[in-house]
């Protein structure tokens, strides 16, 4: 790149740009030579979307930490699939990384040398309490649908605090939300947590728990994998849901949770219905309600209508009786009546109005009334025989 | 009839009345009854959704020793 940096003059003295500064300086370290770096991978982040990985390495001795970026086509072609713990040889150069003056290795090489410590303690941890059971299946209670109350545990910085707190603001507003903030960083931590998810689990309303904890690095999320935590996580009162870390990250306490969620915004789905979807089945009851109404009522309707239908029948049966019965009747009264006798050829004599049933109640010369089947007579007596 | 209770109490009754009148084993006039229960307790639900915003309450543990 040759000779890039050109001081400014203020009279004896040349001052350089931070740029200025950082350039030369990269370019002066451009010159030292390749070399291997020992040292455990504390952090490792690879993302489909970077040209670059960027990885931490701390030394074992002193703590010292050193930063390590790789173009992402080389990482991936390495042959030692890494895992944060663990203890590599890199190989690459010193490099300034100007836009920040941060100085770093680029890696061209890494292989892995042996298990950092902390994971190997990690997973002789995870096997114990696994084999003791308490990352069981059947040990997983089921989140209330309805919490009276959240209980969200969550370091005082806390981004995961407002992601948590917007979703559950958004999805149920009629919601209660019990806070214990904490320091979840440090040697302390672990008992800070415990304690906090104590007081959470002892409050009267609460019947879950959140743990919320964004990413850091493997060594920031420690606390959360440590043994008393673990336990009080498996023996917390109410249900607890762990948001700790990122995706890739698996702290022990979340195989101690009940559920298990990706981020804080996911935590806030699971403990909370939607409100919405609640507005939905409610109407959806409703609606069921009104239609077994309008079934009943139509129900009894027809019922209604079937018996008024029987009444009908019923009344024009008896009426249809009746008139049989009248016209019955009416036949019998026809063959008592005299003027079917008249039809048969006989006559009522009548004398002055009245029937004559005796001859000698007839005098001779007396007019005489002669009824017949049709017609009348007039009639003088002649003779009277008794 | 409602204040004390859990929405999901109440909502619980809701599906109890909702499922006895859909069995139809009432007469007309209870399910009348019945209905009207249906919907104040559909309205107390709703009035439970609506309640108001986010309550927040803040905890502060005792400081291990």
């Amino acid at each position: 790149m040759g000779r890039v940096v050109e001081p400014i003059v203020y009279g004896d003295r040349k001052v350089y740009t931070v740029a200025a500064f950082n350039r030369g300086v990269a370019w002066f370290l451009r010159k030292l030579p390749s070399v291997w770096v020992e040292g455990e991978l504390t952090e490792l982040r690879r993302h489909e979307a970077w040209a670059t990985v960027f990885l931490t390495l701390k030394d074992r001795e002193t703590g010292a930490t050193l930063g390590v970026t790789m173009a992402r086509r080389l990482y991936d072609r390495l042959e030692d699939a890494l895992a944060v713990g663990e203890l590599v040889h890199v190989h690459g150069r010193a490099e300034l990384y100007e836009a920040k003056g941060e100085l770093g290795l680029r890696a061209d090489a890494i292989e892995r040398v042996g298990i950092g410590d902390h994971l190997v303690a990690l997973e002789r941890l995870k096997r114990k309490l696994a084999a003791e059971g308490l990352f069981a299946l059947e040990r997983k209670r089921p989140l209330p649908r309805l919490p009276r109350a959240i209980g969200l545990l969550t370091g005082v910085e806390a981004a995961a605090r407002s992601d948590l707190v917007r979703t559950i603001a958004d999805r149920f507003p009629a919601a209660k939300l019990v806070v214990c903030e904490t320091r979840v960083q440090g040697a302390r931590a672990p008992e800070r947590i415990v304690s906090a998810l104590a007081a959470l689990a002892s409050h009267p309303e609460v019947d879950v728990v959140v743990l919320a904890r964004g990413g850091g690095s493997t060594e920031d999320l420690l606390p959360f994998s440590d043994e008393r935590v673990v336990r009080a996580v498996a023996a917390c009162r109410v249900p607890v849901v762990s948001a700790v870390g990122h995706e890739q990250d698996t702290p022990l306490c979340d195989l101690a949770a009940d559920v298990r969620a990706a981020t804080p915004t996911a935590a806030g789905m699971l403990v909370v219905p939607s409100a919405d979807d609640l507005h939905a089945a409610l109407a959806v009851r409703r609606e069921r309600a009104a239609a077994a109404l309008r079934k009943i009522a139509d129900r009894d309707r027809e019922r209604v209508e079937r018996a008024h239908e029987r009444l009908a029948r019923g009344v024009r049966a008896l009426l249809e009786r009746r008139r049989a019965a009248l016209d019955r009747a009416g036949a019998r009264l026809q063959t008592l009546s005299p003027l079917a006798t008249l039809e048969r050829g006989y006559a009522i004599v009548r004398a002055e109005g009245i029937a004559l049933r005796d001859a000698a109640d007839a005098s001779i010369g007396a007019r005489l009334d002669v009824q017949l089947a049709r017609g009348a007579l007039t009639a003088t007596v002649e003779e009277v025989r008794t | 009839m409602t204040e004390e209770r859990s929405f999901e109490e109440l909502e619980r009754e809701l599906e109890e009345v909702v499922a006895k009148l859909e069995r139809g084993e009432v007469g007309v006039d209870e399910a009348i009854a019945l209905f009207e229960r249906g919907e104040a307790l559909y309205r107390a639900c709703v009035e439970r959704l609506h309640a108001a915003e986010l309550r927040i309450e803040e905890l502060t543990p005792s400081e291990p020793p």
